[in-house]
């Protein structure tokens, strides 16, 4: 029981950055209809965007914020550039999708020429683990979920208490209509997407941080694995996407003390496949998508 | 420098292959499937591991024969179909768009992840090599001159493959396909068995793509993880997408701007940037800028696909003239109501 | 008149909402019949769960003598029965004479391996029989001129009528047609009358969804009415004025033929 309360610690840091990923995936797919493919290079971006400030001696406050920036930054590079584009076209969901595709290659490669191709690590000084209750975590452990709960609490103020945030339910829900009523579907999608990129960026650094190491293949590798919670819970449903994540989370930690974690990736798979094919809108009631009858 | 152009050639020409036996899927059928590099794969490692005996320690691998190379790349091929069938039995059934993408891009990931941590199966990063000169000691070909006759053996079998891609792509076969992919729910209203039609070309084409492996292991001779990723397929992709998706001709024009000309016009980057993993990397970015420009503006390419076109005026024989009229390619989003 | 399509108690229900509900009715062959309702009825359904492209809650569909469901599309179609959709399904990147080469559906030519190795001179005569036939046909629709285009470049009505001739290429048994006049030039419904009319000569029954009654009225033998997913009425179209409950399910407003400027 011990063992498995320890486990269920463990992935509960895990499932904190997975949510953050999805909840940020969800929301680029939430406003555009768009699976992005380069969400994953969202991450990457960020954490070498805090490993550039800690390499000139930032702390880890300034380094979050600093993959946040970077993250948002590339994300509305991307929507802008290229995903809106394709959308005010009128381009449907999978041209765009092979495009994003492109993108993600594009961004690897440039990390590739930037930073080199090799692992880089962060320079963080370890604390020893603390005890707390039956769990037993890091203060960057610790920091990392606390994070991801103000992150997520402040996100649901934002959709449901805010202006901005029923333009935002308005234009995922219909975009034309909501272009009818007034709203600039475009540049609401794009803050959107800042938004995604914010919190994507940022979970890309507590991901090199939980890690250890990062390299510009990183994001894409955690990018299925954020698939798989995103489809889990619906694509386009925040709240479903959110439990998603955990659950997914947990499940691979516990999974993964079983079978070498490299074989994650794997099991991750075999959970998104099972769900897309048992249930395709999503283990939970009101998801969108549906797929050919 | 002979070598040079022989090897680069080469290359080519498997590609080319491997490009063919994507068009089936993509361009004829459709499927934008991202497991395809996963049946070369399969075919490279097959190929090996049926020709370079049993394994020495400390590398591992399965089976470990001595069979002849063609045998092998039977073999090999028919693996690569029998691995599509299965993934292609599941993604088919249901699947289509970002979804089926998605699930395609789970499966070859999960075989990389295999090829790479399970060392029994391929000998794991490591992976397989030895395969030196492929029928060289049948046709008493000595060392120097290998090269031409493996670039000419790779020749003779792509000439085969176009040979066989174009009688089916003209072919009520391949016109029914077609039909597949323009819009699924009227191809069903007129008969069509969507999913044992989708499923037939998603093994040919990953048989087309197991051939490609088992040619490129003979011409490594050697196959790791490293020598394919899943972003290979990409490339593949901006190939077909760049020359012609769905058009024979197109392919290969891909081929020969994406993967040769590419190679060609990138050859004296190293130097420049005094970065060794500079010049592949470059080589993606404008892999992936090309991808998305050509897919905003090009989507159907530089050499799009044939309609048949009608050529009697009076409209009164029998005979049609399959003619060169061509005005635009295939449509890019189709079959999801 | 012998019935080629029963319908008996199909049910229907999505979540909450019972689409079809013991919906019963006859088609006889040799005839135009029409089916008609106010929107939601339960129309498209009904179609969708006769042609295979949805499985009914309970109930059957006797096709010719056999129940077909629960069958899959591409099966009940190869039994002879054809279905068009409520927007027209051309396939755009195929030519227009390809569009009706391909409405017959041919087992044996479209196999993999007959197809590597070529056609034989018997199967090549059949091909140009084919072409031969397809060019009639659309020479008889007015779309001749136009057999090299591109069939996604074509007008709405155009695209209609090439569905029509892919139909007549086809020569099934049954044709379901799904709102046919939708979003076409009325202009062309005199034509697409003809067409329809030439169906039944051509050895085709007809089942026609619609919401334009004045086209009902002038091709139909037969109408079947719906609402709310259950079938209020089946009887020829100038009795329906009479029926009160057709009536109050469209709220009164029955236009005529006559009445419509064609």
């Amino acid at each position: 029981m011990h063992q498995a309360l320890l486990t269920l610690g463990f992935a509960l840091v895990g499932a904190s950055i997975l949510a953050l990923s999805a909840l940020a995936f969800t929301l680029e797919y939430s406003v555009t209809n768009v699976a992005n493919l380069s969400h994953g290079e969202i991450l990457t971006v960020g954490a070498y965007c805090a490993y550039l400030v800690q390499q000139h001696g930032g702390g880890v406050i300034l380094s979050g914020l600093a993959a946040a920036a970077g993250g948002g930054a590339l994300a509305l590079a991307v929507h802008n550039g290229v995903v809106d584009r394709f959308v005010r076209k009128g381009i449907g969901g999978l041209p765009t999708f092979i495009a994003t595709l492109g993108v993600s290659l594009v961004i690897q490669n440039v990390l590739v020429i930037i930073f080199g191709a090799a692992n880089l690590g962060y320079s963080v000084p370890q604390s020893p683990p603390r005890t707390v209750g039956p769990f037993l975590w890091t203060d960057t452990e610790i920091q990392i979920m606390v994070s991801a709960v103000v992150i997520t609490a402040l996100l649901y103020v934002i959709i449901q208490h805010t202006r901005f945030g029923k333009s935002l339910r308005a234009v995922s829900q219909n975009r034309s209509l909501a272009r009818v009523s007034g709203i600039k579907a475009n540049r609401v999608a794009a803050l959107t997407w800042v938004l995604a990129g914010l919190i994507g960026g940022y979970a890309g650094f507590i991901l090199a941080e939980s890690i250890g190491t990062f390299s510009p293949y990183s994001g894409f590798g955690f990018f299925l694995i954020t698939l798989t919670a995103a489809v889990a819970g619906g694509l386009g449903k925040a709240v479903g996407t959110l439990v998603g994540g955990i659950i997914v989370g947990i499940a691979l930690e516990f999974f993964g003390g079983y079978l070498s974690p490299s074989y994650n990736l794997a099991f991750a798979f075999a959970i998104l496949s099972l769900v897309i094919l048992v249930r395709p809108r999503g283990l939970f009631v009101g998801g969108r998508r549906s797929i050919f009858e | 420098m002979i070598d040079y152009l022989v090897s680069i050639l080469t290359e080519g020409v498997i590609f080319a292959i491997m490009a063919l036996g994507l068009n089936v899927i993509w361009g004829w059928s459709g499927d934008f499937d991202l497991a395809y590099y996963g049946y070369v794969a399969l075919g490279a490692y097959m190929t090996l591991v049926l020709t370079i005996g049993p394994p020495t320690q400390p590398t591992t691998y399965i089976l470990g024969l001595t069979l002849p190379f063609p045998i092998a790349v039977i073999i090999a091929i028919i693996s690569s179909m029998l691995l599509a069938l299965i993934v292609g039995a599941i993604a088919l059934r249901h699947l289509r768009g970002i979804y089926f993408s998605i699930v395609t891009l789970g499966a070859v990931y999960v075989l990389y992840i295999f090829a790479g941590q399970f060392v029994p199966l391929f000998n794991g990063y490591n992976g397989l090599s030895g395969l030196f000169d492929p029928m060289g000691d049948f046709f008493h070909i000595d060392f120097a001159s290998y090269g031409f006759y493996y670039l000419g053996l790779c020749a003779v079998v792509l000439i085969a493959v176009v040979i066989m891609v174009t009688r089916l792509n003209t072919s009520r076969f391949g016109l029914a396909l077609r039909s597949l992919r323009e819009d699924e729910r009227a191809a069903a209203a007129f008969g069509r068995n969507i999913y044992v039609t989708k499923l037939k070309a998603y093994v040919l084409g990953a048989g087309i793509g197991g051939l490609g492996g088992a040619l490129f292991a003979g011409y490594l001779s050697a196959f790791n993880p490293s020598a394919w990723s899943p972003v290979e397929t990409i490339i593949l992709y901006a190939a077909i997408l760049v020359g012609g998706r769905g058009s024979t001709r197109g392919v290969v024009l891909g081929v020969a701007v994406m993967v040769m000309g590419l190679q060609e016009a990138t050859r004296y980057l190293p130097e420049v940037a005094n970065q060794p993993s500079f010049a592949p990397a470059f080589r993606l970015i404008l892999t992936g800028i090309v991808l998305v420009l050509f897919i905003r503006f090009r989507p159907q390419g530089i050499l799009p696909e044939r309609r048949l076109r009608d050529e009697d005026p009076a409209g009164k024989s029998g005979a049609a003239a399959v003619a060169e009229k061509v005005v635009t390619g295939p449509s890019l989003d189709t079959g999801v109501a | 008149m012998t019935a080629l399509l029963e319908v008996q108690d199909l049910h229907k229900h999505f979540g909450g909402v019972q689409a079809v509900n013991a919906c019963s009715f006859t088609a006889a062959e040799g005839q135009i019949t029409g089916l008609i309702g106010p929107n939601g009825a339960g129309k498209s359904t009904a179609i969708d769960l006769i042609s295979g492209f949805k499985i009914p809650d309970t109930g059957t569909v006797v096709f010719e003598g056999k129940q077909v469901q629960g069958k899959p599309p591409y099966a009940i179609s190869r039994m002879g029965m054809i279905r068009t959709f409520q927007t027209p399904r051309e396939w755009p990147a195929l030519s227009v004479l390809e569009n009706l080469i391909l409405a017959c559906y041919e087992p044996r030519r479209e196999g993999f391996w007959l197809s590597l190795r070529g056609p034989t001179r018997a199967e090549k005569e059949r091909a140009s029989e084919q072409l031969i036939r397809a060019r009639a046909i659309l020479e008889e629709f007015g779309l001749l001129s136009l057999r090299n285009e591109r069939a996604g470049n074509l007008s709405g009505g155009q695209k209609r009528l090439l569905e029509f001739g892919r139909i007549r290429m086809a020569e099934p048994r049954l044709v379901i047609l799904d709102e046919p006049m939708g979003g076409v030039n009325p202009v062309l419904g005199e034509r697409m009358a003809t067409a329809v009319l030439g169906f039944v000569g051509a050895g085709t029954s007809v089942i026609i969804v619609e919401h334009n009654l004045p086209f009902i009225e002038r091709v139909t033998d037969q109408v079947v009415v719906m609402a709310e997913g259950r079938v209020i009425a089946e009887a020829p179209f100038e009795q329906l004025r009479g029926n009160q409950a057709v009536v109050d399910a469209y709220l009164g407003e029955m236009p005529t033929y006559d009445d419509a400027d064609n």
